[in-house]
Parts: C-alpha cells; sequence; structure tokens
C-alpha cells in the first residue's frame, strides 16, 4: 500500500537524500509561497462580510489555510522535487551471502532445519534473482568464514557463531572487491555476546549494508535453559559452597525440576526446584560440599523435562580448583576459658586449617599451641609484618586493646586491609567494648559500632536465632535445607554468655542474633568486608555449650566454628594471585591470564617479572611473559590462544631479580561444541540492531521478497545516483484532491460563497 | 596456760581434716570456671569395711576453695571461690567441663552412670582423680573405669605432656603425702610406694581422664596453711592443680 501511494519503497526514503531540480532557488519558492498566502488573506477578509459573519474566526483561518496549503503544494510541483539515491550498478557488484553454519542452524522447528529453510529461501528464486543483477558469493561461516560455491556445503556442524569477526573478514576484502551488500542469514545466537563496535565502525565505513535474515523461532516452546552459574574458583577440601545458578524456561510454568551439581559423574548435590513463569529469569542457590584436593570440572544441570525441544542448554560446567593449602589461623586469647578450648578442638577435627594459638595464662606468661618452632611468638603476638602476614586468619579473644603495642594495633589494620585477611573479635571480660576496641583505630574496621560504656558482657544463658543473611549464610549453614536449618538454630543449647555488641553498621550483615531473656534480641554474629578482607565480631565466649549439652554425635560446633573460619581464610590471597575471567572456554580459544603480585609487606610490586608457564593436552608447553598493567600496579596481564580442546594448567611464576615473589596455578578448559546450545532461539534484536546500525534491513527468511530490490539501494561498490521524480507519486494528487474538496465541504457545510 | 593456749591456737593437723568452712561472700558469682567435685555411689564390699574409709567428701571444702583461691591468685582464670558438687545422675555436670574425683580407689559407679561419664568425657570433659593409694584401691578404681571405657587403657603421663608444662614446668615430680604421714612417718600409703601420674587419652592424644594414684593432692590443698604440712609438697600439689586446670582448658 505504502509503496503504491508513494512509488518507491521505504528504503528509498530512509537512505536517498531530498533535492528539487527546478531552476530557480529554493528561497524563490519560499517568497512564492508566502505571497500566494499573504494574497489569499484579502479575499479570505472579504468572505467574512460576505457571509455575514457565518466565516468568522477558526473557519476563516481553516479556509484560509487549506488554499494555502493547496497553493504550497502546487508551487513546491513546479520546483521539481525529487529522491537522489546512490544504487549499485548491476552486475558490476558483489553481493555477499554468509550463511551461518554453526550447530544451531540443524535446529528442527516445524520439520524443517533452519539451514533447509534458508536453503528453500534462496532456491526458491532469490538466488536467482540476486544473480541477474550482481555476483553473488556464497560464504558458510560459524567460528570462522569459508567460501563456498554450493549451498550444500552448509553442514550445520559448526561449534560456534562469531559474527562480528566474520563480517569483518569480508569487511576486510571489500578493499579488492566491489562489494555492495552483505546478506546475513543467521539465528543470531553469536557466542562472543554480540558484535563489538569495531566491526559496526569498520562496517560502516566501507558503507556497506549488511541486511539480516533471521531464521528459526524467536523463543521455543518448550525449553529449560541455565544462563549461568556463579560459584568460587577456587576453595579448601571439604568446604561447604554455593552455586548461585540462574535459569530461563518456556513453556514449563510451575513444574517440578530437579537441578543436580556433579563431579565426575558422582553428584554432590540436588535440589528440586518449582519453575518460574515463562521467560522470568530465576535465581537458585544449590549448596554442595568441595570434597577432596584437585582440579574438577563440575557439571551444574537441571534434568530435561518431557517435551524439551533442546536439552544441550540444561547443563553448563565450571571448574573448581580444591587446593589443599593449609592456611593458618593465628588465635589471642586474654584468658583461660573453655570457648578457647573448644574452638581448638573445633579447629583440630578440620584437617584443611592450621591454628596457632596465643594464651595469656598469668600476669606473665603466656601458653602458645600450634606453634612451628619454639622461637616462633615466643614474645607473644607478631610484631613484625612477615611473621603476622603469614597468617591468612587473626582471632582476637578477650584480649582488652591497650595489650597490644600501636604498632601491633596498625598492622592488625593493615593485615585486614592490605593483606587481605580474615580477622574476628570474640566477647569476653576484656572483649569488645569492655576491652576498649571502641576507642580505638580499629574501630573503623569493626562490623559493628561497639557501645560506649563498660558492663556489657553478661554471664547469662542466651538462645540464638538466624536472620535472613543468617539463613543465606554458608557460615551458618549447618542442614542442607534451609528452614531445617533455621529450625536447627533455634533448638540449639542456649549460650553460656552473651556481650552487648553494639549496632551494626552499614554494609555490615547480622547473621545470627542473641535472645537472652531480658535483653531482646542483639547482633550476635555480625561480619562485613572491609578493605582487601573481612572482619566478624562474634559477641559470646559461650558456644561451647553447643558442644557438651548435645550429643557426641552432634557437630554442630565442630561445623560452625569450622564454617566461620574458611569463610575468614578463604579469599585472603598469597603475595601472587592468578586469575581468568573465564575459566571454561566455551567454543573459545582466547585465554586472559590476569595476575596481582604483592611484595612482603603485600604492596604492590610493580618491577617483578611474571611469567606463565602453560601445560595443556597433547603435549602443549609454553611459556608467555605477562606485561605489567599500566593502570592498576603490581597487576599484569597476557593473552594466550588454547589451541586444542582439554584442560590447561598455568603456573604464574614472578620474580624480582633472581629472588622469587612467589607463585600460584591457574586452571583452565577450552571445551568445543558447548556453546550453540546456549542461547539457540533467533536473537533478533541483535539482528535487527545489526541491520539498522550497517544500513541495512531485517527480514525474516519466510519474507524475502522484497530483498532484490531492497538491496540495490547502496553507497558501497559500484554505484551511479539517480534521480527518482516524485511530482507523480499518486500521493500527491490524492492530497491536491484533499485539500481542494476539504475546502469545497466546510464552505457548504458553513454557507459561505 | 601457755601451752594451752598455744595448743588451741595450733590445733593438729588431724583435727582439721575435712572440717567444714564458712561459705565465702561471692559464693554465688557467675564464673568462667567451676570447680567441679564428683559425687559418686561408694563401693561397698571388700575387706576391711572398705565403704567408711573413704567418699566423695574426702578433704571437701576446704581443698576445693584453697585450691580456688591459688588459681586466683596464680593465673588469669575466672573461677569461683566455692566448689560445685556435681553427679553423674544429672544433665548438669555437662555445664562444667573440668570434674575432681576424690579417693577414687572408693567409688562403684553403675553402668548408666559410667555410660554418661564416657559420654562427658568424649564430649570434651575433664576429670582428675586424686587421693588413692595402692594395689588395693587400684583395682576398685580401675574397675569402674573399665566400664566407662573397656577399651581405653591408662597410661603412665610422659614428661614431654604438655599437661606438665601449661604453666609450671613439672618435670621434677615427687610424692604428695596426706596427713595420714603424720601417723605413719611415710609419704606413702598401703603398697603406694610409686607416685603414679597416669592417664587415659582420646583418639587425638588429649587426655581425658587425669590420675594421680599413690598421692593425696586434696590433702596438700586442704592443709596448705598449716604449719605443720610441709611447703614443698603443697607447693607441688598446687602447681599440679593449676597445670591440670589449664590444661583442660587448653586441650
Amino acid at each position: 500500500m505504502i509503496e503504491f501511494l508513494f512509488k518507491y519503497p521505504a528504503t528509498v526514503f530512509s537512505k536517498g537524500s531530498f533535492v528539487l531540480l527546478g531552476a530557480w532557488p529554493v528561497w524563490v519558492l519560499i517568497l512564492c509561497i508566502a505571497a500566494g498566502a499573504a494574497a489569499l488573506a484579502y479575499p479570505a477578509w472579504k468572505m467574512r462580510e460576505r457571509s455575514a459573519g457565518r466565516a468568522r474566526g477558526l473557519r476563516l483561518a481553516s479556509l484560509w489555510l487549506l488554499q494555502s496549503g493547496l497553493l504550497a503544494l502546487v508551487l513546491l510541483l513546479l520546483w521539481q522535487p525529487a529522491i537522489s539515491i546512490g544504487s549499485l550498478k548491476p552486475q558490476q557488484n558483489i553481493v555477499a551471502l554468509l550463511i551461518d553454519d554453526s550447530r544451531s542452524m540443524a535446529l528442527k522447528e516445524d520439520g524443517t532445519t533452519r539451514k533447509d529453510q534458508v536453503a528453500a529461501a534462496l532456491n526458491s528464486g532469490l538466488l536467482d534473482q540476486l544473480g541477474s543483477k550482481f555476483q553473488v558469493r556464497m560464504y558458510r561461516f560459524s567460528g570462522g568464514i569459508d567460501r563456498m560455491e554450493k549451498l550444500e556445503a552448509v553442514t550445520a556442524g559448526g561449534n560456534a557463531t562469531r559474527i562480528g569477526d566474520n563480517l569483518a573478514q569480508v569487511a576486510a576484502e571489500s578493499s579488492t572487491l566491489p562489494i555492495g551488500a552483505m546478506v546475513l542469514f543467521s539465528d543470531g545466537a553469536d557466542n562472543t555476546g554480540g558484535v563489538d563496535l569495531e566491526t559496526i565502525a569498520l562496517l560502516r565505513r566501507q558503507r556497506i549494508p549488511v541486511h539480516t535474515v533471521g531464521v528459526g523461532r524467536e523463543k521455543f516452546a518448550k525449553d529449560i535453559e541455565i544462563g549461568d552459574a556463579v560459584m568460587a574458583a577456587r576453595t579448601l577440601p571439604d568446604s561447604r559452597l554455593s552455586a548461585q545458578i540462574t535459569i530461563r524456561q518456556q513453556g514449563f510454568a510451575g513444574s517440578k525440576a530437579r537441578l543436580s551439581v556433579k563431579a565426575e559423574g558422582k553428584t554432590l548435590a540436588t535440589q528440586e526446584i518449582t519453575l518460574k513463569p515463562e521467560g522470568a529469569q530465576q535465581t537458585e542457590i544449590i549448596v554442595f560440599n568441595s570434597g577432596n584436593e584437585g582440579v574438577k570440572n563440575l557439571q551444574v544441570s537441571v534434568d530435561p523435562l518431557q517435551g524439551e525441544e533442546n536439552t544441550g542448554n540444561n547443563s553448563v560446567s565450571r571448574l573448581l580448583n580444591v587446593q589443599n593449602r593449609k592456611p593458618r589461623v593465628l588465635y589471642i586469647e586474654g584468658e583461660p576459658k573453655w570457648e578457647f578450648k573448644f574452638i581448638r578442638r573445633a579447629i583440630e577435627e578440620d584437617r584443611t586449617l592450621q591454628l596457632a594459638t596465643i594464651l595469656r595464662t598469668t600476669q606473665n606468661k603466656i601458653y602458645r599451641q600450634g606453634i612451628n618452632s619454639p622461637n616462633e611468638m615466643e614474645q607473644g603476638f607478631p610484631a613484625k609484618v612477615d611473621e603476622l602476614f603469614g597468617f591468612q586468619a587473626i582471632i582476637v579473644g578477650g584480649v582488652e586493646a591497650g595489650y597490644f603495642t600501636a604498632a601491633q594495633m596498625e598492622l592488625l589494620k593493615q593485615f585486614v586491609d592490605r593483606r587481605g585477611g580474615g580477622l574476628l573479635f570474640l566477647a569476653g571480660r576484656g572483649g569488645l567494648s569492655e576491652g576498649g576496641w571502641g576507642k580505638t583505630g580499629l574501630a573503623e574496621l569493626m562490623p559493628v559500632t561497639l557501645p560506649d560504656k563498660k558492663g556489657t558482657f553478661h554471664r547469662d544463658p542466651a538462645y540464638v536465632e538466624l536472620t535472613q543473611a543468617g539463613k543465606e549464610s554458608l557460615i551458618c549453614r549447618l542442614e542442607e535445607n534451609p528452614d531445617k536449618n533455621a529450625e536447627r538454630w533455634k533448638k540449639l543449647p542456649y549460650l553460656a554468655d552473651y556481650q552487648e555488641s553494639g549496632i551494626p553498621k552499614p554494609g555490615a550483615l547480622v547473621l545470627v542474633e542473641a535472645l537472652p531473656s531480658s535483653k531482646g534480641r542483639l547482633p550476635l554474629l555480625i561480619t562485613q568486608n572491609y578493605g582487601r578482607g573481612r572482619v566478624a565480631a562474634m559477641a559470646t565466649q559461650g558456644t561451647w555449650r553447643w558442644q557438651m549439652l548435645q550429643p557426641l554425635e552432634d557437630k554442630t560446633h565442630e561445623m560452625f566454628w569450622q564454617q566461620l573460619m574458611r569463610w575468614l581464610v578463604q579469599d585472603t590471597p598469597g603475595r601472587v594471585v592468578a586469575m581468568t575471567p573465564k575459566p571454561v572456554l566455551s567454543d573459545e580459544t582466547k585465554v586472559l591470564l590476569r595476575a596481582e603480585i604483592r611484595d612482603r609487606n603485600f604492596l604492590p610490586m610493580t618491577d617483578a617479572k611474571v611469567t606463565a608457564n602453560i601445560l595443556g593436552p597433547q603435549g602443549v608447553a609454553e611459556q608467555v611473559e605477562l606485561a605489567p598493567d599500566a593502570l592498576a600496579p603490581g597487576t599484569f596481564t597476557g593473552q594466550w590462544t588454547a589451541g586444542k580442546p582439554g584442560a590447561y594448567v598455568a603456573e604464574i611464576l614472578a620474580k624480582r631479580g633472581d629472588e622469587e615473589a612467589g607463585r600460584d596455578v591457574l586452571n583452565f578448559r577450552r571445551e568445543d561444541g558447548v556453546a550453540e546450545n546456549f542461547g539457540a532461539a533467533q536473537n533478533r534484536e541483535l539482528l535487527e540492531k545489526l541491520a539498522e546500525q550497517t544500513g541495512g534491513k531485517y527480514y525474516n527468511v519466510k519474507d524475502l521478497k522484497k530483498l532484490p530490490a531492497e538491496i540495490s539501494y547502496s553507497e558501497a561498490g559500484i554505484t551511479v545516483r539517480e534521480t527518482k521524480d516524485l511530482w507523480n507519486m499518486p500521493i500527491v494528487f490524492l492530497l491536491l484532491l484533499l485539500l481542494r474538496s476539504s475546502e469545497w465541504l466546510l464552505r457548504r457545510r458553513w454557507g459561505v460563497v | 596456760m601457755w601451752s594451752a593456749a598455744y595448743a588451741f591456737q595450733r590445733r593438729s593437723i588431724l583435727d582439721q581434716d575435712n572440717q567444714p568452712m564458712a561459705i565465702p561472700p561471692d559464693a554465688n558469682e557467675k564464673t568462667e570456671y567451676y570447680f567441679a567435685r564428683l559425687r559418686y555411689p561408694n563401693f561397698r564390699g571388700g575387706p576391711y569395711n572398705w565403704q567408711v574409709r573413704g567418699g566423695w567428701t574426702v578433704d571437701y571444702p576446704k581443698a576445693d576453695r584453697h585450691l580456688m583461691m591459688g588459681v586466683r591468685r596464680l593465673t588469669r582464670v575466672h573461677n569461683r571461690s566455692m566448689e560445685q558438687v556435681v553427679d553423674l545422675e544429672s544433665d548438669d555436670i555437662y555445664n562444667y567441663p573440668w570434674l575432681y574425683a576424690v579417693e577414687t580407689g572408693h567409688w562403684d559407679l553403675p553402668d548408666h552412670q559410667a555410660k554418661k561419664l564416657r559420654d562427658y568425657l568424649l564430649r570434651g570433659g575433664f576429670l582428675m582423680t586424686d587421693d588413692f593409694h595402692g594395689t588395693f584401691d587400684w583395682s576398685i578404681f580401675t574397675a569402674s573405669m573399665s566400664r566407662v571405657f573397656p577399651d581405653r587403657p591408662i597410661v603412665d603421663i610422659e614428661n614431654k605432656d604438655p599437661i606438665f608444662h601449661t604453666v609450671f614446668d613439672l618435670d621434677e615430680r615427687f610424692q604428695v603425702p596426706g596427713i595420714v604421714m603424720f601417723i605413719t612417718g611415710t609419704t606413702y600409703e598401703y603398697d603406694g610406694y610409686q607416685p603414679k601420674w597416669r592417664a587415659i587419652y582420646d583418639d587425638r592424644g588429649r587426655i581425658m581422664v587425669a590420675v594421680c594414684h599413690n598421692m593425696d593432692l586434696g590433702d596438700a590443698w586442704e592443709h596448705s596453711d598449716h604449719p605443720d604440712y610441709p611447703e614443698r609438697y603443697a607447693s607441688l600439689a598446687y602447681r599440679i592443680g593449676v597445670n591440670y586446670i589449664i590444661y583442660s582448658m587448653t586441650h
């Protein structure tokens, strides 16, 4: 209809520029229109008198406007309006057809695969029509791109879809070939997250329009897809871990499904979930045990449901490095107490933790346990940075702040802030505000604002309850089931004592509350991050009753303290920390390596020499030198290509001169044939944006009849400029008629002659 | 007259054994540590009417309170001045991870008490036994203890064990006699010639039961303020008591 009224397709108007072909300049036209309108004003005014007042005000203005409009349109036609547009010269340009050859094109919809839908569209005359006007070059692409002569070469066997890279490659050929336009046949299921701005800029510079042809359904009728699984990349043996799983589904709203985490075929955890409404993103948290040391390839999956169209996207894999690195915890206690003994016992049962303790037994004696040598901490709490920073976490029991020197206090602060260690404050006669900690420089890093008073420590019973944050925290997870866990906490024997801990700071998390009989609810276990580290306050020294008052088989006390200790030490970094943003390369090859290097004082080391020694499958062994990052002191980065699928290990070694600063091990894995299962529905948004940004147009594979005509209008390749007259457009005559007839009808209605 | 006055002021140490004592003013203070004395059923039977010759109350309460005064003076332990009597019939015992049992050569734990004591010790409780002597006492002691731990041996504690080094280094130890020495003139009783520091360990090498055989630390604590009781014995008894308490709170 639009093309009938306007004579030309919409592309002509969107791409072309409006011109007036008349010999007289435009200002003359404007002058004529203004003069004509003014001239028409006088008879219109006279009409007022003739009509005996029937035509006045708005009625008069309307009639005058219709007359002026008609005059303006006639004058405009005299100036010969036209559209100037560039179009491809027949038979002298190449049209590149890029056909998606990735595995997602093999998906069947209504009995036909996507690649067959493309072949059918091309063979139904489109190819001939294009061939009659242009030279047609066909390419098939997935991870890379190949030229092909026949459509049969498309097998839908590619492991990835990289639209951006492949478009850029074809665009690069345009420097030697007259490529007038590209037509991209794809489902848009790009595995790199989209087309990068550089490629778009390249295509725009070369003025190559990319017409996109969308293939496949925009959403599946029945499908469950795991969008992401977020979990720690490394942990300690036998740690309780959580994975945050993002799920989307179509067609299964309200259905039950089974979520599981497996490692080498062994199920680590399962959880029944109820699927949320269509298209809504659903987040589930599943808790599992990390097990023994080693690098594990974890499979997070949702069991396929009956009728699911694409089951390949029900599972994702993640690498977990379970490291047996034996972090050390230093616990200093101000006086002998049962809590000290039972904390020691709980941590001793954890084979991955080492505990060293200093206990003030008398006014002048300390008793050390868990020390590495008779001389270690002989003089008491460490006063040297390398001695203190050798630990991963510190527990300050009921020791008054005045016991520590100013230098030791500063060291403690830097232990958290700079070294990234974990610090836990315990209650007691000398703990928290009783020990004057609120008036020290360390008050700043505490998760609570301590009460400014004495008499806060009470040897009275208090029951405990989890807060919402506590229910979600792995520190407090005694049972896999969150509801059962909360109930178990409520039923724990009462604490032997409690301390008023003060007001939690913004950003701090209260995980457990104490319920003494007379004081309502008090924050008992509070945590927060500070600097690079973590700080917690535990406002009791009476959890030992959970051990003594419960059956021997009950492991509540041990489990809680082990989990709290693991939280304290888990993320404490070493001097060399290696990382990569994508430990699992799904049909990708580029590995980004990054290492943070610190000196003995845990200050960024900028003059280190950092190398990555990479070992991979089938004897791959390479060394990559990492370069310092100018924007982040102490950070070194590098890029490497994982040529073969399989498991890789990279040892990052940092040296300053001949002295080794430290080393860390990084694991990553390349998996092929996975990415195509995800986001397999047609990504129409991506295809539309790509077409829009390059001057092309989006088409559906089932409706391509306008493509051959519209593809001609391009500024790339070898073009000619065409001028298309507008005066003979049907819409113009209709407009003339409309203006004149409107005036006539109004006059008649209002009785104006 | 002088001698009469002297005799009044300085009563015989034998007369003062097991004497009652006034309740201290801070007897109800809430503290971290309580000296829990185990009340147990006596062994009935055997030769010499054995059941009447000793029991859980021996040296009570003065020994306990003297030791607590010493612990307050010598350590940072926040302890109550008065003892706490507990037994294995009630679950209250689990509130007191330290237990002192005297004259365990006279105890006779029924099965349900033995079971509870085993449970208490395995959960983390600590038992110190004292003031039993010679072969016959030992047989009575082990008869009950074998019901507590049928499969755990009672072994001599080595000098290097931390229990002898928590506060004081107790490499030099000797027999601490009870006041019977003022009658018999010897530091031993019956055939208990050599003092034995023994223990039952848990699976992680920690002492659960500290057995002080052929010595009477309770008497030494009780009579440490009496001029006739030799200071060297009292001093060692205090040091052992302090070390054992600190050990129980650290291991």
